[in-house]
């Protein structure tokens, strides 16, 4: 395992670079992104450990980044102040362009990697904007009404965006769509629902119709391969998976084992059921949600979602919240970063933390 | 509270409900959330007879400004931040909304608050506090005003009622709608086999707590007195300028056996009459709803929080299990089981139907209206489902109690509830 540490400055996000396989970045915070000013990192992989290749200084907070899918050199990072800045490692000190639309704090931006030249971001101000990086205001405002901790683009569809929110709701936009009174709106998805196959009708409204209650949701993501599959995960420390050719269903797979509320998830690159998490209780976890036929569930798998998805294993080296993962898109299929309240960016392996 | 303090808090409600089993049903609605619908003030007129009370000549748009006008001055809000206010009245030619919008003006609103006016019948003002609460969930407003009002003693009466086509007419069920209350719920009492001494003994007892409560001084609180009323005599014919500040349908020296001794109304053999039924009425409530976050950073003192409503439909011949059918809903709504609930606030149209309905869903009947119902207070129809959440708030502050639970029963044959927790 390979460190680096952020000194003074809390880990909320990470990413590796989509272009080259030694750049990493991490977004940072001081005094727990509660005050203070905010670091982005651009670190890289050398012989010699973990190197800052170059930092950014902000005025507030950075609770999330994305790479720019169109220019190697350029990180988006999402602001406490509201705002959304493009930093060029290029280019010292200040970003090359930065928007001031949110209202309050960022929480998530991502890159449409697809069309490639459109972006989002999501607020604590109940919206989700989308912007192309060569002009000054957003193209379009997507309510949520309610906190969104985290908006993203389809990896399949260039025009497909999602995000979850406090309300305990995934929703679905296709910008495709006219923009009517619904805003783009495609498809609700109260996570809270119970799991299929109970009777819940889709056009049921949300409400704790199912056994569990509303709760906030924090993160989700795209599966890779399969383009219908989408993962959630939030304050209830549960992480479910749903199919949105069939949102009346229910989730697919509840995976329960985090101790506390679920920062982040990511699906894996390389495998198509292969999930990472970060959570509040300072581990990280490796996850199959079952769909891979091959490899038949273990017996003995202590209930983790019962015969479907189940824990595979889990890094426990952080020392305080981890609040961001991520996988390298590049080489053997198991290295991925993790960030956290701790200072520390941590480059690891996850077959070194998976069971026998 | 500043962005640091905030974003503090939200990290600790992302652990908060992790650490604890995430809670479930009581404790899953006593937490606060900044996006919250909060009540921040509640309050009503004096209730007084129909015909014959101290508001018999104050038509309704005259109570409703005075209602509006004295939650304006509880909550000392400005009154321009006010985004709509919704007036539930069931008898009012038009629906009363041309003379409401005026009321508004009246009252103090400027141009900018909107003002309509609807009607669910018996739950018109419930449903008015329901559809505030939904808009500003919804982010369609910030800040609004669920109110109801009637005035039974200028606009009761058979003109409150189209004619019936023919069309409606040949549909046996749709015919229905139109049967009289009195004479349905009669057959009701009937078929349900709830006894005329039965029905007494409830009416009595609202007779009694409501009198109780009024001597101790327990309606104050809601109650927003009018001063300067115009009161005609029936005696004299002498216009005087009196105060109001009382209910006066409550009765003294009320029991099951003085009831006893009443002619059945609507029927020789029947056993629904003037003593245990609910009493013609005038009346206004209103309630100031926003979001939490929103009273918070206008420094509005939250008196509670509404948590869910429900609608459904029952048979128009049995309207008066509306309550039955509707609580159940409201309550799963809100995820929580009737035994956690503190206090019901049923409207008693009928002894015999809110009678059959406490029975029926098994509620203790000590948490059922404890300071008298519409037998007692009355029932100004459209004016009641404010009035209710104005008498929830204050018996559960009173007692120190969180949850509570509003209902009634619909003419046509529906149903309404809602669950509030009070803070």
């Amino acid at each position: 395992m390979l460190e680096y540490r952020t000194q003074g400055f809390n880990g909320y996000a990470v990413k590796y670079s989509p272009f080259l396989d030694s750049r990493i970045a991490v977004a940072s915070s001081q005094h727990f992104g509660l005050v203070g000013n905010g670091r982005l990192y651009v670190l890289g992989l050398t012989p010699k450990g973990i190197i800052a290749e170059k930092w950014f200084d902000t005025q507030d907070s950075l609770f999330d980044l994305a790479w720019s899918e169109t220019h190697e050199n350029q990180v988006l990072v999402a602001a406490g102040d509201g705002s959304v800045k493009l930093f060029d490692i290029g280019i010292d000190e200040f970003p090359v362009q930065s928007w001031k639309e949110h209202m309050r704090e960022v929480f998530a931006v991502h890159w449409n990697l697809v069309s490639k030249d459109t972006f989002c971001s999501s607020s604590w101000d109940g919206t989700i904007r989308v912007w192309n990086p060569t002009r000054p205001t957003s193209l379009l405002t997507l309510p949520i009404h309610s906190c969104t901790y985290s908006a993203s683009f389809s990896p399949h569809s260039p025009s497909l965006l999602s995000s979850v929110s406090s309300d305990s709701h995934f929703r679905l936009f296709d910008l495709r769509t006219p923009a009517s009174a619904s805003n783009h709106l495609a498809l609700t998805i109260p996570i809270h629902s119970a799991q299929a196959p109970t009777q819940i009708s889709a056009t049921q409204p949300s409400g704790p119709a199912g056994q569990f209650p509303p709760n906030e949701a924090l993160t989700h993501d795209w599966n890779k391969y399969r383009s219908s599959i989408v993962a959630t995960a939030g304050v209830d420390r549960l992480i479910r998976t749903f199919d949105i050719r069939a949102p009346g269903q229910g989730p697919l797979v509840i995976l329960p084992g985090h101790d506390y509320a679920v920062r982040r998830v990511s699906w894996s690159p390389h495998l198509s059921d292969t999930l990472l998490s970060a959570s509040y209780d300072m581990t990280c976890r490796i996850w199959t949600d079952g769909s891979a036929k091959a490899e038949p569930p273990h017996a003995g798998s202590e209930g983790f979602g019962g015969e479907q998805g189940r824990e595979l294993g889990r890094m426990c080296r952080h020392t305080e919240f981890v609040c961001g993962v991520d996988w390298c898109l590049f080489g053997s299929e198991g290295w991925v970063a993790s960030t956290g309240w701790d200072e520390r960016l941590c480059v690891w392996d996850v077959r070194e933390f998976m069971g026998p | 509270m500043s962005k640091a303090h905030e974003r503090l808090s939200q990290v600790q409600s992302h652990l908060a409900s992790s650490e604890a089993d995430i809670p479930l049903g009581r404790e899953s609605i006593l937490s606060k959330s900044p996006n919250d619908i909060v009540i921040t003030c509640a309050l009503r007129t004096p209730f007084t007879k129909g015909g014959k009370g101290g508001l018999k000549d104050t038509p309704a748009a005259d109570l409703l400004v005075h209602a509006l006008k004295s939650l304006l001055a509880r909550s000392k809000l400005d009154p321009s931040l006010v985004e709509d206010i919704a007036v539930g009245s069931v008898l009012p030619p038009g629906g009363g909304a041309t003379e409401f919008r005026a009321a508004a003006l009246v009252a103090g609103f400027p141009e900018s608050t909107a003002v309509k006016s609807l009607n669910r019948q018996c739950s018109s003002g419930l449903q008015a506090c329901a559809d505030i609460a939904n808009a500003i969930r919804s982010g369609m407003i910030d800040i609004g005003i669920g109110s109801g009002v009637e005035s039974m003693s200028s606009q009761y009466g058979p003109g409150a009622v189209t004619e019936f086509s023919d069309l409606l007419e040949s549909d046996p069920e749709a015919k229905n709608c139109k049967v009289p209350m009195g004479v349905l719920s009669e057959q009701m009492a009937k078929d349900r086999s709830i006894s005329r001494k039965d029905q007494d003994s409830f009416a009595a007892s609202s007779y009694q707590k409501a009198l109780k409560a009024q001597k101790e001084g327990k309606f104050d609180e809601e109650i927003a007195p009018l001063h300067n009323v115009k009161f005609v005599d029936m005696k004299t014919d002498e216009e005087k300028v009196i105060t109001v500040d009382k209910d006066d349908g409550i009765r003294d020296g009320i029991t099951a056996e003085s009831l006893g001794r009443i002619k059945p109304a609507f029927a020789k053999d029947g056993s629904i009459h003037a003593g245990n039924a609910s009493q013609i009425t005038d009346g206004a409530a209103a309630v100031l709803l926003m979001k939490r976050s929103t009273a918070e950073r206008l420094g509005q003192n939250v008196v509670g929080k509404f948590v869910s409503s429900s609608i459904v439909g029952v048979k128009p011949l049995l309207m008066g299990i509306g309550p039955w059918k509707a609580i159940p809903v409201a309550l799963e709504k809100a995820g929580i089981s009737k035994d956690e609930v503190d206090v019901f606030e049923i409207n008693e149209a009928f002894a015999s139907q809110c009678l059959w309905c406490v029975r029926e869903l098994r509620l203790d009947e000590k948490k059922v209206n404890p300071n008298g119902g519409a037998i007692a207070l009355g029932h100004p129809l459209g004016c009641t489902g404010a009035r209710q959440v104005a008498t929830l708030f204050n018996e559960l502050g009173r007692t120190g109690k969180r949850i509570g639970v509003t209902s009634m029963c619909v003419g046509t044959g529906m149903g309404m509830a809602a669950v509030f927790v009070k803070e």
